[in-house]
């Protein structure tokens, strides 16, 4: 079956699809953008991936009042680390559901409480308050029921034995899931061969590189029985192509088995590309909650790029104080200047310009991508849109 | 293109794994390590001959006639206190290295659950370890020239439920490990403390028997050196033996049970 026939892939998101004012365009290299050769590799659009959703849940063979539950359902969880002044809020009130099928980003800067989201939700930390059900089933009060239905790779290429091969790690970690590993010998086998490491199968696992550790990691949790998966950082470590199969991999796994998929992640394109919707996390709290094309599209920021040979160090020394987001290098004389603006910006960029006497030799805007959302929501005060 | 599609949840395609799947992985893999990587058990049986031999030769040095006389039972005691050993680190140790290798949160999402599963990790490390206290005790008979009554069924039996109670210390060690990583190695020093167990006077001072090891090391001296098979024990001895390894094990499952759920609380569970 073709997952992505040609005819459905639109481009939702132009998300690096640069629109130049500039008659010159194509002659400045900073202003070549992917353009309609990334056509392929943009992931399907929301409707479609809604489509697919529906279609994983009668697939899966859920059609029963199970069908009907979230996959994950979080409500109220709180969770803070230490007491009184010193105390922190990792995690801060948090509601959620995730559907059976889908495949969320979870993103986040460093301290956001994705982690200790994440382990709440498995059980690892036990929140101060609210309640995690896993298709219907309560983390916290049946640990063991829940356990049968969810998987989790949160130490990347540390998730195997380095020990033992990676036929055995991959049997192993199948028995301990709850799986007889003669069941899914098949899955093994498949998900190995798509990421390569066929070959490898009765290499100890210290004796490979580590991208083929997390691919290991990857093989072992997506082989297994589980409905839910969490993945944290998953392409760590990963080339280009192999972060590619993992995206198929995800999408194929998720539409065939109606697998629901977390993945925590910095690399913004993969979560992007394969992610049906986003939360984004900030100060504990999740600031953001939509599909990806939604978000794009209600970011009212757009970066722009100026070309000039007015623009002196001091001018950009002035424009950060003012504006977010504010690069600039210079080359051959000509200042590339990258601001990050939204209407009212704008104009005050342009008036500001004016009054410094900057000769603009080029304008271009630049789409919003999902770093640029993730920057504009995380940037202030963490609190919800 | 065409894909053939996966067997989902309940329609052909993974079945279930049951405790003896569970435990045929567990023992495998064991199995696998020890003969993978052999020099891990032989540094441990040479280091154990190695300590033996200075016990025996420097203590027939200084004790002479007197230790020589007295060789059957420090054998027997040696060889008790070196399944206490691996006991003990069976999952106190194990512990500790599946944090440091980021394998601990794999075993904690089980849905066997947790404490079972190191409980079973435990068990195949301690008959890892009576294989190789076995060949320390082949090499402690050799150097010394010693003979004991060699009753595997009774050995295994009487040694076994004396090393659970130390099995239930290591368990409580483990889950101690989860709160306060470092502690793990402190713990181990807790060791040295079972060559008191194993020597303890328990048939002079009754109360000891309820110590771990005391009582068994009693017993099995009983057997390996009088030949005693174990249903010709005393019931109450036999009893007693169940009961203090039951009570430690089970003991040592609470503070486990405890600590990890403490570690959850304070969210320092699979931290390294």
């Amino acid at each position: 079956m073709e997952l992505f026939p040609a005819g459905t892939l639109k481009a939702v998101m132009a998300t690096r699809e640069e629109r130049s004012t500039d008659a010159a365009a194509g002659s400045d290299p900073a202003a070549d953008g992917d353009g309609a050769g990334s056509v392929a590799d943009v992931p399907d659009s929301g409707e479609r991936r809604r489509d697919r959703r529906s279609a994983d849940v009668s697939r899966s063979g859920s059609e029963g009042p199970e069908a009907e539950l979230p996959a994950v359902a979080v409500s109220g969880l709180s969770k803070r680390f230490g007491s009184g002044p010193d105390a922190v809020t990792a995690v801060d009130d948090v509601s959620v559901e995730i559907p059976q099928g889908e495949i969320v980003g979870l993103l986040g800067p460093n301290g956001a409480g994705k982690t200790t989201l994440i382990k709440s939700i498995l059980g690892m930390v036990l929140p101060d308050e609210g309640s995690v059900r896993l298709h219907g089933i309560d983390v916290r009060e049946e640990p063991r029921a829940a356990y049968a239905r969810v998987d989790a790779m949160l130490e990347g290429a540390r998730n195997d034995y380095w020990r033992l091969t990676v036929r055995e790690n991959l049997r192993y970690f199948a028995a301990i899931g709850g799986v007889d590993p003669d069941s899914v010998a098949d899955r093994h086998d498949r998900l190995l061969d798509r990421f390569g490491i066929d070959s490898k199968v009765d290499t100890p696992v210290r004796n490979l590189s580590r991208g083929m550790k997390q691919k290991v990691s990857i093989a072992s949790v997506l082989a297994g029985d589980a409905d839910v998966v969490f993945l944290d950082e998953p392409t760590l470590g990963l080339d280009v192509e192999s972060s590619r199969t993992l995206q198929d991999e995800l999408r194929r796994i998720a539409e065939e088995r109606g697998l629901t998929v977390v993945v925590s992640s910095h690399d913004m394109d993969v979560v992007e590309a394969v992610c049906d919707r986003v939360l984004i996390m900030s100060g504990g709290r999740i600031v953001a909650d939509d599909t990806v094309e939604a978000l794009l599209s209600g970011s009212d920021r757009h970066g722009l790029r100026i070309v000039s040979r007015d623009i002196d160090p001091a001018l950009v020394a002035d424009l950060r104080r003012e504006f977010d987001g504010v690069t600039a290098d210079t080359e051959a004389g000509r200042t590339r200047l990258r601001v990050a603006a939204d209407t009212d910006d704008l104009y005050a960029l342009m008036a500001r310009l004016r009054e410094r006497g900057v000769t603009i030799d080029r304008l271009d805007t630049v789409e919003p991508d999902l770093e640029d959302v993730f920057v504009e929501l995380t940037r202030d005060t963490g609190e919800p849109r | 293109m065409g894909r053939e599609r996966e067997p989902g949840r309940g329609s052909g395609g993974p079945r279930p794994a049951g405790y003896y799947r569970l435990a045929r992985a567990v023992l495998y893999r064991e199995a696998v390590l020890f003969v993978r990587y052999p020099a891990n058990a032989i540094g441990g049986i040479v280091i154990a001959v190695f300590f033996f031999g200075v016990l025996f030769y420097g203590g027939r040095m200084v004790a002479g006639r007197a230790l020589t006389d007295s060789i059957e039972g420090i054998i027997v005691g040696y060889f008790l206190w070196t399944l206490s050993v691996g006991a003990y680190s069976a999952i106190s140790n194990d512990i500790g290295s599946e944090v440091q290798w980021g394998t601990l949160e794999r075993h904690v999402m089980t849905p066997f659950g947790f404490a079972p599963v190191a409980l079973l990790k435990g068990l195949a490390k301690v008959i890892r370890t009576f294989f190789t206290s076995g060949i320390v005790l082949g090499v402690m008979l050799a150097v010394t020239g010693t003979t004991l009554e060699l009753n595997v069924l009774t050995i295994v039996f009487v040694a076994g439920l004396s090393i659970t109670s130390v099995l239930g210390l290591g368990f409580a060690a483990g889950g101690i490990t989860l709160l306060y990583k470092r502690i793990g190695n402190w713990l181990n020093l807790l060791q040295f403390g079972f060559v008191v167990l194993v020597s303890a006077p328990s048939l002079d001072v009754p109360w000891l028997r309820v110590l771990p090891l005391a009582h068994g090391s009693g017993l099995l001296q009983r057997a390996m050196l009088n030949g005693t098979r174990f249903w010709e024990f005393p019931v109450a001895d036999l009893a007693l033996l169940v009961v203090v390894a039951a009570g430690y094990l089970g003991a040592g499952y609470l503070v486990f049970q405890y600590a990890t759920r403490r570690a959850r609380r304070l969210g320092v569970l699979g931290d390294y």
